[in-house]
């Protein structure tokens, strides 16, 4: 009786009932847009966010810890140190968790030098390097991880090939072109300069060559000082905040979660046990204010689609109102011949559950399209279809039909019954 | 106990918002298996009264008994539960579901009662004549047959208690008869039977006439067909005591 009551009701008045399908469509449609939107949002603004530079800094092991000897401490540059060079390639092997998440490495090599008589830090880098990753050829190097750096002139290309920091280019009246003969101790290279860096920190006054050149100059092939990674990282929390204070306040479940999310710090600790001798330490300064744009421009965007929920059931609420009470003889007419009052809402809300829930599947078709489109237009580039999203779309519309209709449905099923039987 | 009082109503007053006054301290008894009728001028309270019997109103004070339960506190749910097992409505408007036929109208208040049973609904509308109209819709139903058929929905769960709100306002005067034979059967079987009407055929047709005046009982009277019931009664008690 009941199923007959629904069908007979969905399939009269169908321009209304259509109409409150719309509203639930256009609504979560837009809904479920900004949903798509702030699930990608993460990756789309840690790779614009790249800008900011690494986030992990890979040191040699005795380089990070404090040396003291008969009372005086010993400054890590003192005490040479590197990691073999081959060990970075594991950061993209097969076997490592967070490879998918590892953006770019740029390995350095420090040495200081000589050039036209004057002191100067020389630094050896990847520009470009091929790194082969089992699945995909990935090149990376300076010109990947420090997308910060701008060149003037032209990125090196060949090994005899050197960038001059602007403020060491000024000091030894360098430019784009020019040759410059280098000595450390006594090996002696000649670079040919190609453009000229601005990075705004340290590097400005350093003479940045490959990475290969300069191992060859302190003899120390094959090997690194550092390196700088930049990952795919999500916000800290605070459970990650918990670790950060005291790594054993955490359970065993807590740290397993920790241990399989990528916070910043947790991936740090699984590329210092991927590679022998490191210790990795998080970039605070970058991934705190990556971790804080993200939450707040993805705060933002849910907040952006709560809004939009409640302002689309408030729609709904509207279409349904007018719905209601032409029926609200009917719903009288029930309650006098027996029916409670959770009897006839349960009527009425089965029925807007239909319709809110033809709404969601016509939004889980529509809400990600537009989703993919708002992000190819904010960021660029496309978006994955997820399907989170689409399958939570039925639900919501579920949810904005009750949130919308629950309201009048109630007052309707409170009113004065005689009244209404009465015709007034 | 075993209470004789279908419905008992004791100093009962309705005040509209607005300070209308609807009912004043009305009194009222109606005896199991007592057919009594309603009447008076419009505004006179008639519906009023009607309304706070079956529980879709509710008094400003005084106390209803039906069926020898105090409906004081009764909330709309509770008065819903108890409208299902002992009250069948008759509406002057019919107030049937135009989207169901009529059996489907009839079959509706068995869901909210027990569970709808098809026979059953169709022998409610044999009983007012209408089993050949059974799968119509209220649209292709005429004013009386809506009528008939709201009947048949107010006996499919055999209510003690039928209350009547002009029954046969709407209704030409061959519909009007069926309607009325209709009730003197109801009244046969036992029912107890409250008809609001301004029609005095229907009126006298019951045992007892209550004339509503200003929300006030103005008169009580009891008719021809009372009087002979009356008296048919208290042979009947003679015999027995009698036979005793």
């Amino acid at each position: 009786m009941l199923s007959r009551i629904l069908l007979d009701s969905l399939t009269r008045r169908l321009s209304r009932k259509a109409l409150s399908v719309v509203a639930v469509w256009i609504g979560l449609t837009l809904v479920l847009a900004l949903l798509s939107l702030s699930v990608d949002v993460g990756d789309k603004m840690n790779l614009e966010l790249r800008s900011f530079g690494a986030n992990i800094t890979v040191e040699p092991l005795a380089s990070a810890i404090p040396v003291d000897v008969g009372g005086h401490r010993l400054a890590a540059e003192a005490v040479p140190s590197y990691l073999d060079e081959a060990e970075l390639l594991k950061l993209k092997a097969i076997t490592f968790f967070w490879r998918n998440n590892i953006l770019g490495v740029a390995p350095r090599i420090r040495a200081a030098g000589q050039a036209k008589g004057q002191d100067v830090d020389l630094v050896g880098v990847w520009f470009d390097q091929p790194v082969a990753t089992g699945s995909e050829p990935l090149v990376t190097g300076a010109r990947q991880v420090y997308t910060h750096w701008a060149v003037q002139g032209a990125w090196p290309t060949r090994a005899e090939e050197c960038l001059v920091g602007s403020a060491a280019a000024r000091r030894l009246a360098l430019a784009p072109g020019d040759t410059l003969a280098l000595a450390v101790g006594r090996e002696q290279l000649t670079l040919k300069v190609t453009g000229i860096l601005t990075s705004g920190d340290k590097d400005d006054g350093s003479i940045i060559a490959p990475l290969s050149a300069v191992q060859g100059l302190v003899h120390a092939p094959g090997k690194v000082s550092s390196a700088d990674v930049s990952a795919l990282t999500t916000p800290d929390n605070k459970l990650a905040e918990k670790y950060r204070q005291d790594p054993k306040a955490l359970t065993p479940d807590e740290y397993d979660r920790w241990y399989c999310t990528p916070y910043p710090g947790a991936v740090a600790k699984q590329v210092q046990e991927l590679i022998p001798g490191s210790a990795a330490r998080v970039v605070r300064r970058v991934s705190e204010t990556q971790g804080m744009v993200f939450s707040r421009t993805k705060g933002l965007i849910v907040l952006l689609a709560a809004l939009t929920f409640v302002v689309c059931s408030l729609s709904v609420t509207g279409i349904l109102t007018a719905a209601v009470l032409e029926r609200r003889p009917e719903m009288a007419l029930l309650q006098a011949i027996g029916a409670r009052r959770a009897d006839v809402l349960v009527l009425f809300l089965a029925e807007m559950a239909i319709l809110g829930i033809a709404g969601g599947v016509l939004a889980a078709l529509t809400g990600p399209l537009l989703g993919r489109w708002l992000v190819s237009l904010v960021f660029g580039s496309t978006a994955e279809l997820h399907l989170a999203v689409v399958l939570v779309a039925p639900f919501l519309g579920l949810g904005l039909a009750w949130a919308g209709g629950l309201w009048p449905v109630w007052q309707a099923v409170n009113q004065d019954a005689a009244q209404v039987l009465h015709g007034n | 106990m075993v209470t004789t009082q279908a419905i008992s109503v004791q100093a009962v007053s309705k005040i509209y918002p607005g300070g209308v006054h609807a009912l004043a301290d009305v009194s009222l008894e109606v005896r199991q298996g007592e057919w009594i009728a309603i009447m008076g001028p419009s505004g006179s309270g008639k519906t009023t009264l009607l309304s706070i019997l079956n529980g879709l109103d509710k008094p400003t004070s005084g106390q209803i008994h039906v069926l020898g339960t105090d409906t004081h506190g009764f909330g709309p749910d509770d008065w819903a539960v108890f409208r299902r097992e002992n009250i069948g409505l008759v509406f002057q408007q019919f107030h049937l579901i135009p989207y169901l036929t009529a059996v489907e109208n009839v079959m509706l208040a068995q869901y909210y009662h027990s569970m709808p049973v098809r026979e059953q609904a169709l022998a409610a509308l044999e009983r007012v004549q209408l089993a050949g109209r059974a799968h119509h819709l209220p649209s292709q139903l005429s004013g009386g047959e809506q009528q008939r058929v709201c009947i048949a929905r107010a006996l499919i769960n055999d209510p003690k208690v039928v209350l009547a709100d002009e029954p046969t306002g709407n209704l030409d005067e061959e519909n009007e008869a069926r309607v009325l034979d209709v009730f003197r059967s109801l009244h046969a079987e036992g029912k107890t039977l409250v008809v609001v009407t301004h029609d005095p055929e229907i009126g006298c047709a019951g045992e007892r006439i209550v004339a509503l005046s200003h929300g006030k009982v103005s008169k009580d009277t009891r008719t021809a067909e009372g009087e002979r019931l009356l008296s048919a009664r208290a042979v009947t008690g003679e015999v027995r005591e009698h036979l005793r």
